[in-house]
């Protein structure tokens, strides 16, 4: 067919198109994922890092608890968690994300007891991407987050993506509400966009430089994060769980957010 | 069938999901309803459940619907389609009643009903039982099914709930009954159909139409649909 | 020249067949409820829109009014259910003006229905009709296929089985206004707490025989927002810039007219 571009004329329209497949047919099988909502936020400072998620869990327009917590501690003593010292935080499809947490949880465990020292975050962290990057093909349906203290002492954040995918970080969130997040983070822990004011002229004028913040203002940047979220997104909502990692162990607090 | 109305409205594809999930029949009538001849008239039947999906919309529905004094129908498939093509049908037999100086036959309402349920047939889901008295013919029954034919039959029934009261018309029913045989044969019948049909259920409506004029009965599942009865 | 305009349909229509997404209509995914009572009907409705999951407006009105004793609670697409219910407003405005006769419900509500069945569904309007006229108190719900029903206590939208449960659980006959109000509004915070789709505040309706209307906006707001912990004003000189030039309010003012807003001039909030 000639068109007056020279293309064919299904591919002459002058945009692009995210899906632009032809007539959408399809097929019905069962569908093992759900999408439980919610999201999840971790920031470091120079000797402890915080990881936070809110604590509703979602299906559709309902409501499934407005209590699943969404950051568990990895390779604690007992069942409470006591004694450890790394976190992880998943969002996403909250079945994949109790049982990656229960097999990360094991790996730090049994290295514990056949090396008789604490697993590294850095190993712990190498080790999380091989157990997602092991379900290539039928993937865990999570966005996780990885945080804890590095060998020098100072806050570690990895983040992943479904199938192993990871970076560290100084901040990172993730789940449904991160392009909401995101952005915040950027300019508020980064300083993004930000310019020291009189510094110079047209381009010599100076960014602001990103340093580490204090644990108090790091605590009231996650809080305003989620209380904002709350305001803009439907899937988050009814609590704030904040883990805080330091030299002396992992200090859990727990924040009421708005339950409509 | 889809899923409550409203939450069609978040698809990933925007309202066209929505759209396709709409034109199969928001609230739809999955209905018992019957009508019968007796010997003084008719007796027109219904159970009062409407639907949306799983969710039942109205718990006390009227299906029962007067087209004239003593010309009434019974409503089953969509809701908005029915009560559409009634309110048509009602207008042209008011208009009918003024310019000819007398009451419509039952048979003028059936024919009137047959022709919007044939002509447009590709647009409607409708399942419609039309009964009536006129002094001249007496009580009689018609039943338009869903291609829009015209049945004159002794009695009818229709609805998702008639398919469970065929074996149990057919044993019970007897020519000339007289009015509470009718009531009984009615509320035995939509009893069973409520019983074994999901998408029926609620109260049983019964309307009476005599020489006399409408009578309305109302039966209640609170003691086990003996009563109250009479309405008006 | 009336009613829609088609002319985009065969171009939208091609580009949806090579696999184009339609345009996110702004839904009410939404909770109304209305109510009758000795004295007159009450109707309620939360006040969030959503497009996706995201919370497009916070605090919107979703009670219409139709006429002074009547007025519609709508859910379904935003858009649908303001022009519709303007639309029958303007009409049962010139047909009160034509009869000299207070509008009636019944009136409203059959030209709702004739209009949304006429459309087959593609206008997203669900509705519940409420009012006072001269025969009486009437309420009704409007799908958005035509069909419509008559109920002494009613609930629509995507909170309408939260607010429901509530109906069924506590409502009796003979309430008094208080007792309406109450409990719709009750039905409303069920929808706010446990429907995704509904949240912020609870707007009611209360129109009574012999009296004025009242519509009650933002009668319980139980999410107000809580005070941000951190100040997020930047200093001047923040964000870069390559070259300004400066308009002052004296070279405006000789082509337009120039009034100082009242208030900090800091702020940026404008949502009233």
């Amino acid at each position: 067919m000639t068109t007056l571009s020279g293309q064919p004329l299904s591919e002459a329209i002058g945009y692009s198109f995210s899906n632009a497949n032809s007539a959408p047919h399809r097929e019905h099988s069962f569908y093992p994922y759900t999408d439980n909502g919610g999201s999840t936020l971790g920031i470091t400072g120079s000797d402890f890092a915080i990881l936070a998620g809110d604590t509703r869990s979602v299906a559709g327009y309902n409501i499934n608890s407005r209590y699943v917590p969404k950051v568990f501690k990895i390779g604690g003593d007992d069942e409470t968690g006591d004694g450890a010292h790394i976190v992880l935080s998943v969002v996403g499809f909250a079945a994949d994300g109790q049982a990656l947490k229960e097999r990360l949880d094991a790996v730090v465990k049994m290295y514990k007891y056949q090396h008789g020292k604490p697993m590294s975050v850095r190993a712990c962290a190498q080790r999380l991407s091989t157990i997602l990057y092991q379900k290539r093909f039928f993937p865990y349906y999570v966005h996780a987050i990885l945080a804890g203290l590095d060998e020098e002492g100072k806050g570690a954040l990895y983040s992943y993506d479904p199938v192993g995918s990871y970076e560290r970080e100084q901040c990172r969130a993730a789940g449904s509400a991160a392009s909401l997040i995101m952005p915040f983070l950027d300019n508020q822990v980064n300083f993004k966009n930000q310019y020291i004011p009189g510094s110079g002229e047209g381009h010599a004028l100076e960014p602001k430089k990103a340093e580490p913040l204090p644990r108090e203002t790091v605590e009231q940047l996650v809080r305003d994060a989620f209380t904002s979220a709350v305001e803009r997104h439907i899937e988050v909502g009814d609590g704030l769980q904040m883990m805080v990692i330091t030299r002396s162990g992992v200090e859990e607090i727990y924040y009421p957010l708005k339950k409509d | 069938m889809v899923g409550h109305g409203m939450t069609g409205m978040l698809g990933e594809d925007g309202i066209h999901v929505d759209m396709n999930h709409l034109k199969k029949g928001e609230v739809n009538l999955g209905t018992s309803i019957m009508a019968i001849n007796f010997n003084g008239g008719v007796i027109l039947g219904a159970d009062s459940r409407t639907t949306t999906g799983a969710y039942i919309a109205n718990r006390v529905t009227d299906k029962l619907t007067q087209v004239h004094d003593t010309i009434w129908c019974c409503r089953s498939g969509s809701a908005a389609d029915t009560q559409a093509v009634a309110d048509i049908v009602s207008y042209h037999l008011n208009m009918y009643s003024i310019v000819n100086n007398e009451a419509p036959s039952t048979q003028v309402a059936a024919a009137l009903f047959q022709e919007l349920c044939y002509e447009n047939k590709d647009m409607l889901s409708a399942g419609i039982i039309i009964a009536g008295y006129d002094p001249k013919h007496g009580g009689q029954v018609y039943s338009i099914p869903l291609g829009g034919s015209l049945h004159k039959q002794p009695y009818s029934i229709g609805g998702s709930g008639s398919t469970y009261i065929y074996g149990y018309c057919d044993k019970h029913w007897k020519e000339d009954m007289t009015e509470q045989e009718g009531i009984d044969f009615v509320r035995g019948a939509l009893q069973e159909a409520i019983k074994w049909d999901g998408s029926s259920g609620g109260v049983i409506r019964l309307v009476v139409l005599t020489s006399q004029g409408a009578q309305r009965h109302l039966y209640l599942p609170d003691n086990g649909y003996t009563g109250p009865g009479v309405t008006n | 020249m009336t009613g829609f305009d088609f002319s985009n349909y065969n171009r939208n229509a091609a580009l949806h067949a090579k696999g184009v997404p339609l345009p996110k209509a702004t839904s009410t995914g939404t909770t109304i409820v209305g109510c009758i009572y000795d004295n007159g009907v009450v109707i309620a409705a939360d006040t969030r829109a959503t497009s996706g999951p995201i919370v497009a407006d916070k605090n919107c009105e979703k009670l219409h009014y139709i006429a002074p004793k009547i007025w519609c609670a709508g859910a379904g697409t935003a858009a649908d259910t303001e022009f519709t219910t303007a639309l029958i407003s303007s009409n049962i405005e010139l047909h009160a003006l034509s009869t000299g006769r207070p509008p009636r419900v019944i009136t409203c509500m059959t030209m709702l229905k004739q209009h949304l069945f006429r459309y087959q569904g593609h206008i997203g309007a669900y509705l519940v009709v409420a009012g006072v006229d001269p025969t009486g108190i009437g309420l009704f719900t409007v799908h958005a296929h035509g069909s419509t029903d008559k109920l002494p206590y009613v609930t629509m939208g995507s909170g309408s089985l939260a607010a429901m449960s509530v109906f069924e659980s506590m409502w009796k006959p003979n309430l008094d206004r208080d007792g309406a109000v109450a409990l719709c509004a009750e039905a409303i915070k069920a929808g706010i707490f446990n429907d995704l789709g509904s949240g912020s505040n609870v707007d009611v309706c209360v129109i009574e025989k012999d009296k004025p209307t009242q519509l009650l906006r933002n009668y319980i707001k139980p999410n107000e927002r809580g005070e941000k912990e951190r100040n997020y004003r930047f200093p001047k000189g923040t964000t870069a810039y390559l070259n300004q030039k400066i308009i002052s309010k004296e070279d405006m003012r000789k082509y337009v007219s120039v009034e100082e807003a009242s208030g900090d001039p800091n702020l940026m909030e404008v949502d009233i």
